[in-house]
């Protein structure tokens, strides 16, 4: 029998190196028990940084891939300066037992996003999916001396593995009715307008194939109906997992949807059956994303918590993308992670440096940041700034992306005219929660005799590289246009 | 020779349980058994399906291979579970999911 093969190993190097790396860092966790384990932090995130700039132009460029690595590289990095707590709930005391695995699993995780945007078929994309997963659940229980983290990673495992089932039910049928698990736009236009298309009963099993795997990649990227998990989980993990969690997970369940829904571009025309059914699909899951996730944010008080809340509430302003099938959708996307991935990275920074040194993630403990550390306050204004869409930051461009996108699908559509109030009314909520934090660092007065913070080395560079890119980014496009 | 829809019934059924087992049940290893039914009717489906897609009595081997990679995958996923539900039976000296109440609005 001859075997041809849609992929060559050479696509997935990068992959295969971070992978390798992983092995050689729990190798030498396990031989050698003396040495630091903050060295492993620091060599697994300039793994990803490396792999980063292998991906960011040449043979293996990919833009996923790359804001995906550039977060695990953060992130790992985030759990370098966090190392106190580290230690604190998963061996208790100073001891370093046990937390070399929790900076190599980042990178596990990282090489199946890096697969995952390689793939062409179903097999290849559940099979990188539940690497993604497998690993973050390990990571969302990790401390098991806390409470949260061990419910973080149940919740998270019970809801994760229901959605594989749902979406591996659903690549089953797909499947069944096509006799493929070939995900290009061919195989999907041949199958719509052949086989399926003759056959109703078969037109019905790809329609109910279609919903599950959807139904999958929504639970990925935290979309309305299948948001849940979001909050807990968020709140609960070890705040370098959340922080993966929220910017590569969530750069991996885009991916997902960009592979599942861009086969039907053709279809995006006003008048065709399918067109309007995924447009109006697409059009009410990421009016209640909206909705629920920023409205929900509104009366949150635990900063983690909010952020989860937050992500959400971005999610739905990057579904609003997918609305025009056609055009540039993967690189709106990416544009709009990039400037999520900047500013939620360094929120996470700002929350786990006040809670190794204040003890809480309320917002209560950022109160009088702006006394006694104004730099750093400047810096975390920035980012949560560009999170609310303030203009003249990255996040008020891309938010004006999905605006402008949004304007431009009621007039080819001329319907939908519904989804820009909504956008309006949950961009303000934003602009609400966001400064909930702002305001607690300026004008709430802290507790006297509360010490100023000691800024981490780490964490200062990551928070100014964060904000600099974040208005740079935000600045640019008004310089080149005069 | 059982007809196909035999077989896609019967994966419907475990499917459905599973999902309803996971929605309904409160103790966190029946979930459990109840997430791995879930695996089991998309195994069901794909055999089926891959028997069905065949000419000549040769079936379309590459739905067998996925269902292969769904055992494994859903062994390593009952293995990270087991761990999280003894830890949490250490903390807690529980394992219905009623317990999980520390992580709420």
């Amino acid at each position: 029998m001859n075997i041809v093969s849609t992929y060559t190993w050479c696509q997935f190097a990068p992959a295969f190196a971070l992978v390798g790396l992983a092995a050689l860092l729990i190798l030498a966790d396990a031989l050698l028990p003396k040495l630091p384990k903050r060295i492993y932090a620091f060599i697994a995130a300039m793994g990803t940084f490396v792999a980063a700039y292998f991906l960011s132009n040449g043979e293996h460029a990919d833009s996923f891939g790359c804001i995906a690595s550039i977060a695990t590289g953060l992130s790992i990095l985030l759990a370098f300066d966090y190392t106190k707590v580290c230690c604190e709930s998963i061996a208790g005391g100073d001891n370093e037992d046990g937390t070399g695995e929790f900076y190599a699993l980042p990178l596990v995780a990282c090489a199946g996003i890096l697969c995952l945007t390689q793939a062409r078929d179903l097999v290849m994309l559940f099979v990188s999916l539940e690497v993604i997963t497998l690993t973050s659940y390990v990571m969302a229980g990790y401390f098991r001396r806390n409470q949260g983290s061990i419910e973080a990673g149940i919740k998270y495992l019970v809801l994760g593995a229901m959605s594989t089932g749902i979406l591996v039910y659903g690549t089953a049928w797909y499947f069944g009715m096509i006799g493929s698990f070939n995900l290009g736009p061919e195989t999907v236009i041949a199958a719509l307008k052949g086989g399926v298309a003759g056959s109703p009963s078969l037109a019905i099993g790809f329609m109910m194939s279609i919903a599950l795997l959807f139904a999958g990649a929504f639970f990925k990227i935290g979309a309305a109906p299948m948001h849940v998990w979001i909050p807990d989980v968020y709140q609960g993990a070890p705040t370098p997992t959340t922080a993966f969690l929220a910017v590569a997970s969530k750069t991996a369940g885009f991916v997902v949807l960009c592979a599942l829904a861009l086969p039907f571009t053709q279809f995006a025309v006003p008048g065709s059956l399918i067109g309007k059914v995924l447009v109006t699909t697409f059009a009410i899951v990421a009016a209640a994303t909206l909705l629920i996730g920023n409205l929900g944010a509104m009366r949150q008080t635990n900063v983690k918590r909010l952020l989860g809340y937050s992500s959400i509430g971005q999610a739905g302003f990057i579904l609003i993308f997918f609305l025009q099938l056609q055009g540039p959708v993967t690189f709106f996307v990416c544009k709009y992670l990039l400037a999520y991935a900047l500013a939620t990275i360094a929120a996470f920074y700002a929350v786990a440096m006040v809670r190794t040194q204040r003890g809480s993630e309320e917002i209560a403990a950022f109160r009088g940041l702006g006394k006694t550390n104004p730099r750093t306050a400047f810096l975390i204004t920035v980012c949560f700034a560009s999170l609310a869409g303030v203009p003249l930051t990255m996040g008020f461009m891309v938010k004006l992306y999905s605006f402008v996108t949004v304007i431009s699908v009621i007039q080819n559509w001329d319907a939908f005219c519904w989804l820009l109030p909504i956008m309006v009314v949950t961009a303000a909520a934003g602009f609400y929660y966001y400064f909930k934090v702002l305001r607690a660092m300026y004008w709430e007065k802290s507790q006297p005799g509360v010490p100023a913070l000691q800024v981490p080395l780490c964490t200062s560079i990551v928070l100014a590289l964060c904000a600099i890119a974040l208005i740079y980014m935000g600045t640019m496009p008004l310089l080149t246009l005069g | 020779m059982i007809p196909l829809a035999h077989y896609l019934i019967l994966s419907g059924i475990l499917f459905s349980i599973g999902l309803a087992g996971v929605l309904i049940r409160k103790n966190i290893i029946v979930v459990f058994m109840c997430l791995e039914m879930m695996l089991t009717a998309a195994n069901v489906a794909l055999v089926a399906f891959s028997r069905a897609q065949g000419t000549a009595g040769v079936p379309v081997y590459d739905a067998q291979v996925l269902s292969l990679f769904i055992t494994g995958i859903a062994a390593a996923e009952v293995a990270i579970g087991l761990a999280l539900i003894v830890a949490m039976f250490r903390a807690r000296r529980t394992v219905e999911s009623t317990a999980l109440n520390s992580l709420k609005d």
